[in-house]
Order: C-alpha cells, then sequence, then structure tokens
C-alpha cells in the first residue's frame, strides 16, 4: 500500500499501479489519447502530463507508477500549462474538418480540446496532409486527422493477433498504414473505429449518416455467436444507425467482433417481410394480420397433428422457441427440431453446449484441447480469452480440427485429419490416456497421439477440453462428443462445449428438440422426427421460424425440395425471398433483433434478456405474439401470455427445479471415404440476418468462403486446377463452383461453405460427393 | 376651479389634439404604399430560408447538421449520406416554416454559409406542404437571389 | 503469420543474420531485425524492395508491416535505387552554418543531378541527411562507409575524381 495525495487529497493506493489507473478508479479527470486500459501503455501523446513534486519536468500519469509519499497536482499551473502545450501540438496537424467529421460530436480530440487547450492558435504554416487508403469495406479512414496515439497499432498486436496497422516513417512523415496487404481483415477489425479518439477511422457503413447527438442508446445482446456478447444499438428515428459494444467484464469487456457491430444492416434489407401474406389460388396477396392467421389456422386445422413438423432457427430467442414446440405439441405433434446443420442425430438426449466454466477461467488456461473449433472466425472473442492464456499464461494449445484455421497464437500440437480419422485419433489419445479400457483394444496410438496424451496429463495444472461448432456437422458428432469428453474426464480436465448460434443452448433449454421438451425432460410417447426427417420426408405441413431452408439447413436443395411439396407451409420470417414465395402458403412478418424482447442462453450460461431498441419495420410483429395468436386460434391451452416475462418466467421456473438425466452414448470408427465432403456455415452467412449486411460480405474473410476447397495433393490426384469451375454432385444436389487450392484441408475433402447463394444447389449427403471438371 | 371652467368653455384642450392632429395632415406623410412601396430594409433582414451554391455551382451545404442541432423551433431536418464522389452531402434537408420562428440561429450555426436567412418575405402557401421548404425549394431560392444574398454578406461582413 | 522462408535472401546472408540472431535470446527474434535489412540491403546493392522487406519478416517471424515500420523509419534504408557510390550530405545546423548549401550545390552541378537522384551511368546518388555526429569537422558527407570532413569544393572534386 502507498500513501498519496492528489490535488490536495489523501488515498490509500495499491503501491505499483500506474497514476492514471488510480485517478480514474477514484473519478479523477486527467486527459489522455494514447492511454487506453486494455492496451499496453505507449507514452507517446503526453496529454496526461501532471505535476509530481519533486519530479524536475510534468510526468505522463500513464506511464508512471504510485509511490509511497508521492504528491500529485493535476491542475497546478505546471500541468495546466503542460497539458495546454500538448494540446496546441497536437492540434498543429489537426485539420480544422469537424463538420464533415463522422467523430464530431463524441471526438476525444474535440472535448479535450474544449477542456484544456488554448481557444486561439498561433501556428499560420502548412498543415500536413496525408492521402488516404481503401483500408476495407468497414473502416473509413482519415489518416490527416491521425494524431498517432497508436491504439489502433497496439490493438493489432496484443488483440487482435495480426498486426495489419503500422506507423511507418518518422516525425512530421509519420503514418498510419497497412504494408503488403491494402485491407484490414481481422474478425475484430471494427473495434480501431471505438478506439480511434479522433476521426481518423469511422465505420464505413454508417458513414455520414447521423451524428452522436441525434442518436439515443437502448442495450441488446449479440444475435449471432454463443458468446453472447453486450452490445449497445445507437438509434435515430426509430432506425438502427450503427451498433457498439457495451463494456462487460465477465464477456466482451470493451471489443465487439465484427460480425455483431455490422450485422445491423440486415434489419434494413431490401427483401425486408412487411406485412402478412397469403397465398391464395396460387396468387400471393398482402392481407391484415388477422385474415393471415386464420388463414394460416385454418390451414393448420386441416393436418392431421403426426403430419405436422415445426422447423426453428437457433437464433430464435428462448421465448420463441418455447412458445413453437408448445404450439406443436399441443396439437399432438413431437415434430420440432432447431438443428439445422446437424447431419448426425444417433444421441438419444441432447445436452445444451455449455462452457462449464466462465470465459475469464479460460483465459487462465495451462493446456487447452481444442477438437473441432474455429474459435478465431466464429467466435471471436472466445477466442481473444484464449489467446490471453497463451500470451500471458503460456498454455500449450492443441489443435484437432477437419481444417486447419488459421489461428493468431501459436499452437503446439496441430493436428489436420479427415473427418472419418477424426474418431480414431481421439481414440488413440483417449487409450494413451487409459490404455486398459477394452473399448480401445483394437486402437492404435501413434507419436504424436501419445505426445497430445503426455501434455495433457499434468499435474497441478488447468486443463481444458473444448469441444468446437464445427464437430455440429460432422456425420461423427456423437462419437467425437463421446470421446473428447472421455478425454476430459480422464485427464480431469474442464469439458466445454461452445455452440454455434447465440440461443444454440437456449434452444435445447426451451425444449426445440424431437425427443425432449423444457429443460431436457425426455418426452412422454412417441419421439417425433429431427430435422433431418422432416426435412427429407414430406410431411403435409410445415411451421417454420426464422428458418431459410436452402441456405440454413445443411441439407440445403433437398430441404426445399421437400417443402415445395408440402400442402401447407407457415412462414414466421422477418424477410420474404423467391424461394419462399415458392414453397410457403403464409407469410408472417416477424420483428427481428432489436425488434424484438426475448432471452439468449450463452455458453457461459447466462441467461441475457433483452428488450426491443425499436419498433419493428412496417407492420412485422414479435414472433412470440404471433405464436401465442396462432396457438389460441388453434385452441391450444395455457396460451394467455401478454409479456415476453411471463414466458421467460414459465421456462425458466421449469429449468431451475428440474435435472436432466443423460443417457451415456457411444463411439463408433467410421470408414474411409473417397471424398470427404465437409462443409461449414460462412463466417458472414450463418444467419439470415448476417447474410444481408452487405458491408460484411465485402470483406476477405466473406471473400474466401466462396468456391469448393480442396488441397493441392486432392487437385492433382482429381486433375483439377486453381479457378476451373467444376461440378460437385451428388444424391439430390448439385452446384457449379470454381476451385480453390486451399493447404488448410486434410487431404480427400472438399470443404464448400453453406450459407451462400452459390452453394444452395447442395444436398449434404454424408455418402457420396463427385467432384469433375464442369 | 376657474380656469378649468375657461379651459372646458373654450374646448381648449380639443383644439390642442387637433393641432398635432392638423400638423399630420398637412406634414409630409410616411406611411409606405406597400406593395407598390417598400420601406429600406437592413442586409441582416431575417426572411425565408435558401441554400448557397459556391461560384462553380457545388452546393455549399456539407451536411454536418448544426443548424438541425441548434435550432429551438426542430424546424430542420436533415439526413446525410455519402455522395458518389465521397463528400459529405445532405439526401434531405427540409425547413418547416410552420415551425420556424426566424431567429436566424441556423445561418449563425454554419460553418460554410449555406443556410441563410434572405430578405425574401413576400411569400404563402396554398396548401398545406407549400411552407415545407425542401433542399430543392431551398437551393432554387439560393440561386434565384444568389446576388443579393452574397451582397448582403459581404456588407454585413466587417462587423462580424 | 507467414513462416515461407524465401529464397531472396542468399546463404551468404543467411548465415550473417544469423550470426546476429545468435546474440539475442531464441523467440526474439525481431531483435535482429535492424541487422537483417541492413545485410539484405548490401545484398541488393544498397537498397530495399517490398519483396526483400517481406523475406526478412518472414525469416524473422515478423509481420511485413512491422519490419516496414523500421525499414521507413531510419534513413539509413533505401527504398529507391541508388548509385554505386551513395552520397549522403549533411544539412542539419553545424553543417548548415559552415557551408553545406554550398557543398549540396557543388555536388549537384558536378554530377548534374538534384539531391535524391541518380546519375545516368549509375555510380552516384546523392541524398540529404541529418547530423552524422562529424559536427567538429563540418561540412561533411559520407560516401559508402566513408566520412569526407572539412569539404571545399576543390575537395569534392578530388573525391569524386577517385571514385570514378
Amino acid at each position: 500500500m502507498a500513501r498519496i495525495e492528489i490535488d490536495g487529497k489523501t488515498y490509500e493506493v495499491e503501491a505499483g499501479k500506474t497514476l492514471i489507473e488510480i485517478t480514474d478508479a477514484h473519478g479523477i479527470e486527467i486527459p489522455r489519447f494514447c492511454y487506453h486500459k486494455k492496451l499496453s501503455v505507449a507514452a507517446s501523446c503526453r496529454m496526461c502530463l501532471v505535476d509530481v513534486a519533486n519530479a524536475p519536468k510534468p510526468l505522463p500519469a500513464c506511464a508512471t507508477p504510485v509511490w509511497d509519499g508521492m504528491k500529485i497536482q493535476t491542475r497546478s499551473p505546471r500541468a495546466i500549462n503542460a497539458q495546454k502545450a500538448v494540446m496546441e501540438f497536437l492540434l498543429i496537424n489537426h485539420p480544422l474538418d469537424c463538420p464533415i467529421c463522422d467523430q464530431g460530436g463524441e471526438c476525444e480530440l474535440q472535448d479535450v480540446a474544449v477542456a484544456y487547450g488554448k481557444d486561439r492558435t498561433r501556428f499560420i504554416e502548412e498543415k500536413r496532409i496525408v492521402i488516404d487508403k481503401n483500408i476495407g469495406a468497414l473502416i473509413s479512414t482519415a489518416f490527416t486527422r491521425c494524431i498517432h496515439c497508436t491504439r489502433c497499432v497496439r490493438f493489432g498486436e496484443e488483440i487482435a493477433g495480426v498486426k495489419e496497422l503500422g506507423a511507418t516513417q518518422r516525425g512530421d512523415h509519420m503514418r498510419i498504414d497497412t504494408y503488403m496487404t491494402d485491407t484490414v481483415n481481422s474478425e475484430l477489425s471494427g473495434n480501431v473505429i471505438d478506439l480511434c479518439p479522433v476521426g481518423a477511422l469511422t465505420a464505413k457503413p454508417s458513414r455520414f449518416a447521423a451524428r452522436p447527438w441525434e442518436l439515443h442508446t437502448a442495450h441488446g445482446i449479440a444475435p449471432h455467436d454463443a458468446f453472447g456478447s453486450h452490445l449497445e444499438f445507437h438509434i435515430r428515428r426509430n432506425q438502427v444507425m450503427r451498433v457498439v459494444p457495451r463494456e462487460n467484464v465477465a464477456l466482451n469487456e470493451v471489443w465487439l467482433s465484427d460480425r455483431d457491430r455490422f450485422s445491423y444492416q440486415g434489419l434494413y434489407a431490401q427483401d425486408r417481410l412487411t406485412a402478412p401474406m397469403i397465398k391464395k389460388d396460387g396468387q400471393w396477396q398482402t392481407v391484415d394480420w388477422e385474415s393471415a392467421l386464420l388463414f394460416a389456422a385454418e390451414g393448420l386445422k386441416k393436418i392431421p397433428a403426426k403430419q405436422l413438423g415445426g422447423l426453428a432457427s437457433a437464433t430464435a430467442t428462448v421465448e420463441e422457441l418455447y412458445l413453437l414446440q408448445k404450439l406443436l405439441r399441443g396439437l399432438g405433434s413431437n415434430n420440432i427440431d432447431h438443428r439445422l446443420q446437424q447431419v448426425d442425430f444417433s444421441e438419444k438426449t441432447t445436452k445444451a453446449p455449455f462452457l462449464n466454466q466462465r470465459p475469464a477461467d479460460l483465459a487462465q488456461a495451462d493446456v487447452v484441447l481444442l477438437v473441432c473449433a474455429n474459435l478465431r472466425k466464429q467466435q471471436p472473442l472466445l477466442n481473444h480469452r484464449l489467446r490471453q492464456a497463451v500470451l500471458h499464461n503460456h498454455a500449450e494449445v492443441i489443435r484437432i480440427n477437419v481444417y486447419d484455421y488459421p489461428q493468431n497464437f501459436p499452437v503446439s500440437h496441430n493436428l489436420t485429419v479427415a473427418p472419418h480419422q477424426l474418431v480414431a485419433t481421439l481414440a488413440g489419445i483417449a487409450k494413451a490416456l487409459d490404455e486398459a479400457q477394452p473399448a480401445f483394444k483394437n486402437i492404435e496410438i501413434s507419436e504424436q497421439q501419445r505426445a497430445i496424451a503426455a501434455c495433457l496429463q499434468k499435474n497441478n495444472k488447468k486443463i481444458k477440453v473444448l469441444l468446437g461448432e464445427a464437430a455440429d456437422n460432422l456425420p461423427q458428432l456423437a462419437s467425437i462428443r463421446t470421446l473428447t469428453a472421455l478425454i476430459a474426464k480422464l485427464t480431469f480436465a474442464t469439458f466445454s462445449e461452445t455452440g454455434r448460434y447465440a440461443n444454440s443452448a437456449g434452444a435445447i433449454l426451451a425444449g426445440a428438440l424431437p425427443q425432449q421438451t423444457l429443460a431436457g425432460q425426455a418426452i412422454s410417447g412417441e419421439t417425433g422426427l429431427n430435422a433431418q426427417q422432416m426435412l427429407s420426408q414430406s410431411l403435409q405441413a410445415y411451421v417454420l421460424l426464422g428458418f431459410e431452408p436452402e441456405l440454413d439447413s445443411i441439407m440445403g436443395a433437398t430441404a426445399l425440395q421437400t417443402l415445395q411439396n408440402a400442402p401447407f407451409v407457415v412462414a414466421i420470417n422477418g424477410f420474404c425471398t423467391e424461394a419462399m414465395q415458392g414453397y410457403a402458403n403464409v407469410l408472417l412478418p416477424m420483428a427481428l433483433f432489436a425488434e424484438t424482447s426475448g432471452t439468449y442462453v450463452n455458453n457461459s450460461g447466462d441467461w441475457q434478456r433483452f428488450t426491443a431498441a425499436v419498433a419493428p419495420v412496417g407492420s412485422a410483429r414479435p414472433a412470440w405474439k404471433i405464436l401465442r395468436v396462432l396457438a389460441n386460434l388453434l385452441d391450444v391451452h395455457d396460451f394467455a401470455y401478454t409479456a415476453s416475462d411471463e414466458i421467460l418466467n414459465e421456462v425458466k421456473m421449469l429449468c431451475e427445479t428440474s435435472a436432466q438425466t443423460v443417457e451415456d452414448s457411444t463411439w463408433v470408427l467410421s470408414a474411409p471415404q473417397a471424398l470427404c465432403y465437409l462443409t461449414e456455415p460462412a463466417i458472414y452467412a450463418g444467419d439470415a440476418l448476417v447474410r444481408r449486411a452487405t458491408a460484411l460480405q465485402a470483406t476477405a474473410d466473406a471473400q474466401a468462403c466462396h468456391g469448393a476447397h480442396v488441397n493441392q495433393r486432392t487437385a492433382d490426384k482429381l486433375r483439377l486446377s486453381a479457378g476451373q469451375q467444376v461440378k460437385l454432385s451428388q444424391n439430390g444436389g448439385s452446384a457449379i463452383l470454381p476451385l480453390v487450392i486451399d493447404a488448410a484441408l486434410a487431404d480427400d475433402c472438399v470443404l464448400v461453405y453453406t450459407g451462400l447463394a452459390e452453394s444452395a444447389g447442395l444436398a449434404h449427403d454424408v455418402g457420396t460427393i463427385d467432384l469433375t471438371a464442369a | 376651479m376657474f380656469k378649468q371652467h375657461v379651459k372646458s368653455l373654450l374646448l381648449l384642450e380639443l383644439l390642442k389634439g387637433l393641432r398635432l392632429t392638423g400638423r399630420y395632415l398637412f406634414a409630409k406623410k410616411f406611411t409606405v404604399q406597400y406593395p407598390e412601396e417598400k420601406t429600406p430594409m437592413s442586409p441582416r433582414f431575417r426572411g425565408q430560408h435558401a441554400l448557397r451554391r459556391y461560384d462553380n455551382g457545388e452546393e455549399r451545404c456539407i451536411a454536418c447538421k448544426l443548424c438541425e442541432a441548434v435550432c429551438p423551433a426542430l424546424a430542420i431536418t436533415i439526413e446525410a449520406a455519402e455522395r458518389a464522389d465521397g463528400t459529405r452531402r445532405t439526401t434531405r434537408y427540409d425547413i418547416d416554416l410552420y415551425k420556424c420562428i426566424f431567429c436566424g440561429f441556423c445561418e449563425e450555426a454554419c460553418p460554410v454559409d449555406a443556410i441563410v436567412e434572405t430578405r425574401h418575405f413576400e411569400y404563402h402557401g396554398e396548401q398545406a406542404g407549400d411552407l415545407l421548404m425542401t433542399k430543392e425549394k431551398l437551393l432554387a431560392l439560393g440561386d434565384k437571389l444568389s446576388d443579393e444574398i452574397s451582397r448582403d454578406r459581404a456588407s454585413d461582413a466587417p462587423y462580424r | 503469420m507467414t513462416h515461407k522462408t524465401s529464397s531472396l535472401i542468399s546463404d551468404e546472408s543467411k548465415a550473417d543474420i544469423d550470426r546476429w540472431l545468435q546474440k539475442y535470446p531464441a523467440d526474439k527474434k525481431q531483435s535482429a531485425v535492424m541487422a537483417a535489412l541492413r545485410i539484405v540491403q548490401d545484398q541488393n546493392g544498397g537498397w530495399l524492395t517490398p519483396a526483400l522487406i517481406e523475406a526478412v519478416a518472414a525469416y524473422l517471424d515478423m509481420e511485413p508491416i512491422a519490419v516496414y515500420e523500421v525499414a521507413s523509419f531510419y534513413s539509413m534504408y533505401e527504398h529507391k535505387p541508388v548509385g554505386k557510390h551513395h552520397i549522403k550530405v549533411c544539412t542539419n545546423i553545424s553543417c548548415l552554418l559552415r557551408g553545406s548549401d554550398a557543398v549540396m550545390a557543388h555536388l549537384e552541378k558536378q554530377l548534374g543531378i538534384k539531391k535524391g537522384q541518380v546519375t545516368e551511368d549509375g555510380l552516384f546518388s546523392i541524398k540529404e541527411v541529418e547530423c552524422l555526429g562529424a559536427c567538429v569537422n563540418a561540412p561533411m558527407m559520407q560516401i559508402g562507409r566513408d566520412y569526407h570532413e572539412d569539404l571545399s569544393p576543390e575537395k569534392i572534386d578530388e573525391i569524386l575524381a577517385r571514385l570514378k
């Protein structure tokens, strides 16, 4: 402890902390530009100079540790003089273009200049000009405004893990620049917009659209990955103008992924469904809500319960999913599912994917085994925590995957294998950990597997085993999960599952599954049909919630075909596509993220409730209200909800009072295939909203998702070359795509991203895929 | 008492009043025969609004929205976007003259002298909406009165 | 991070860089960046190409931008072709007071080029630099590794004649 005096008041503080940390904690204002609490100290802007007794010169508060007996003056004549001088110096080359600068009104430089600067300029020489550079679709630049605080440069090195921006040249010529690559491609790049204290880096999608003083804020929860970042909407005239992170120490700290930041663009897509529509005599007509709901109820009434199916996207809220399953079960059907990306349904019980630890615990790990996880692109902020473990805790990371995703930290063991070898690999590691188990009798252990096992067997170390979202798309899901969980058990590790969507966990807790209802309770009576069955064998009627079969389902073409054959389809969706008009009979416009209240359960296990920030577009309504009225019209009992909290309370009460019994699952080795077909939702096309965010589609990450990916050896074997148009054909679907050579793939695998129009013609058929020149 | 009686008997006060009336009856008249005649007008007169252009025809307004922010009557509505050439421009600039109190704050706030209040005050609306000035109307008025507006700003410049 | 080792760096240069790398801890390879840049610059006839900067980045496990930051910061790294004899004329205060303007003017006249240019035969180039720490014998210039001090027009002519 140290006793220090700031502006005449005495404080008992922790010795060794920097002065600015202490003044911030006590609400004492010290101006700063380069200092940021989540970044390293640069002490380059000199704005935080304070007067310290017995120091020969004013000292920078951000880089000065406190000592016992220190006496600090923040507003003494010497401090004020220093602040004024620095401010004048910073403004020498800063242009006076505040009226056209997007930062105007929320600019740290403006605020500090008013509070600490002089009101006259003495600089009459020419100001420097820096030619702008286009660094991508998300960030707009005006480097003439830059004051060289280097927050963006430090962010790249320390947080994003890729140094894309740098400070080149020196003195008067110093500038922030990219090199070799022209664009900034990090999945966290949008954060430099928040970090930039001036208007040098601003958001391109909302460029020039609004002024900070016109905006009011509302809280929200990120709708894309299962991490559940907290965010803030900036709203003007009932329109979301931009999205920024909301500080939350436990989850996203002060960061937000680009996907969560820019996906709001999808809310105002051209194809938003704004009024209910029904198809009468083959003609679509816009009608009022009453007629549309009556039409839907009439249609559904005629269908025998067993012929009724419900499919929902896992981006729907807990309330919506709960009501959908309650409606269908009320009508007598258990055909309900949300696992649209899954192909292996062999597990009897489904458990909600939870990390079983806080994200901060992951940052404390010593050894981490990642199985089928693409954390960097799919859950960027969880990846950030893992990166902290590697950088600050020297954690060893072992990665086993079907695709060698580029990583922004060193990995000690990196294994990329074809899906059918994955089970054998995991079994090998498990056997190396416990040779005695009879189930592993015929398994051989390779040297590498033994090394990995040794790495995982460490005493007094925090070991984490993490099963990622990419496993969902593999036909070996059950075996992979069983073995990964077994490895975790044998190494006394924390077993985590990440889930893929914002509400992957919530959907399971809400009971949107054919074999289990709320809180994982097994249903009485016959198990319903799962997503795969529902989308391959035509039922007579479907209720779809926020689901676009050709893009959201892993079975793409088959799913679309099945729905087209169905006599009656009620689509509750935020958008209206041509395909939808082809198979649906009723289109009910639903309110999307930011327009509706609800709850997401993230992979940390938090039930995160949010309220509507803006009114829905057109006459769209929250889906829970649509489902409630539909249930009332169909005479289903217990549907008298007046607010979404009532639904949540009902769900939560049941979830808290009951415990799920999980049946033991088994594993089997899988047979090798000539050519393995791998799919994964494209980073910026994983759900209906982000797919329509135009700026994100122009990023390098989105562009990299196009085409059919194979490695060089596989291409040589098939006598195909890069850029060539190739035909992928399989049972039930085909697509013609350009061939992309991708060294990150294992041999004999072809990877095609789903969620894109180009691959919508494919149907996931695990059996065969043919790849030929088109 | 006596004085009072004399005063009222001789109608002195009435005549006093009539004298004033008489003086004005024959004095030089200052009634202005509007609309044939007009009073002199200050270059600072705050009449109908106009948006100005630079000499090269480029609109001055840069969509900074300071006028919208400062307007005490909330009469101004602006929407902005990036124009094809990358500059910041308004896509909508409305002034609701029903709300406007002609305080001139918009003109004071403007960093580029784009929005001005002109000497033009003779306007009317025949339908609801006629007095809702759009960007096109404001620019048209600015074009029409551009010489006068420039002259007025120049004559006022020394005092600013 | 790119791990491709580039063939642009000659084996000799690599050996030289490796010698420098030994002076630093194994996980602090970036410490050798200035030496590495100097070595590849010498190998390439006195100037650096973007490809060479990238090759150094790959060799030292650094991001290209980080290497470029260093290469653009220091004036002894050249980003444009230079002459065989690269003449660096100090024009900082001491030299300026002792007539560096005349030195520069004389050089430009004699060689027929302006500062920042290379003679047609590729023999000479002139660059204006800041203080090289030889104020005691100002004005001065540096050619290659050698300092030439107390310059006068005659002395410059003599030096140039020797180098031609």
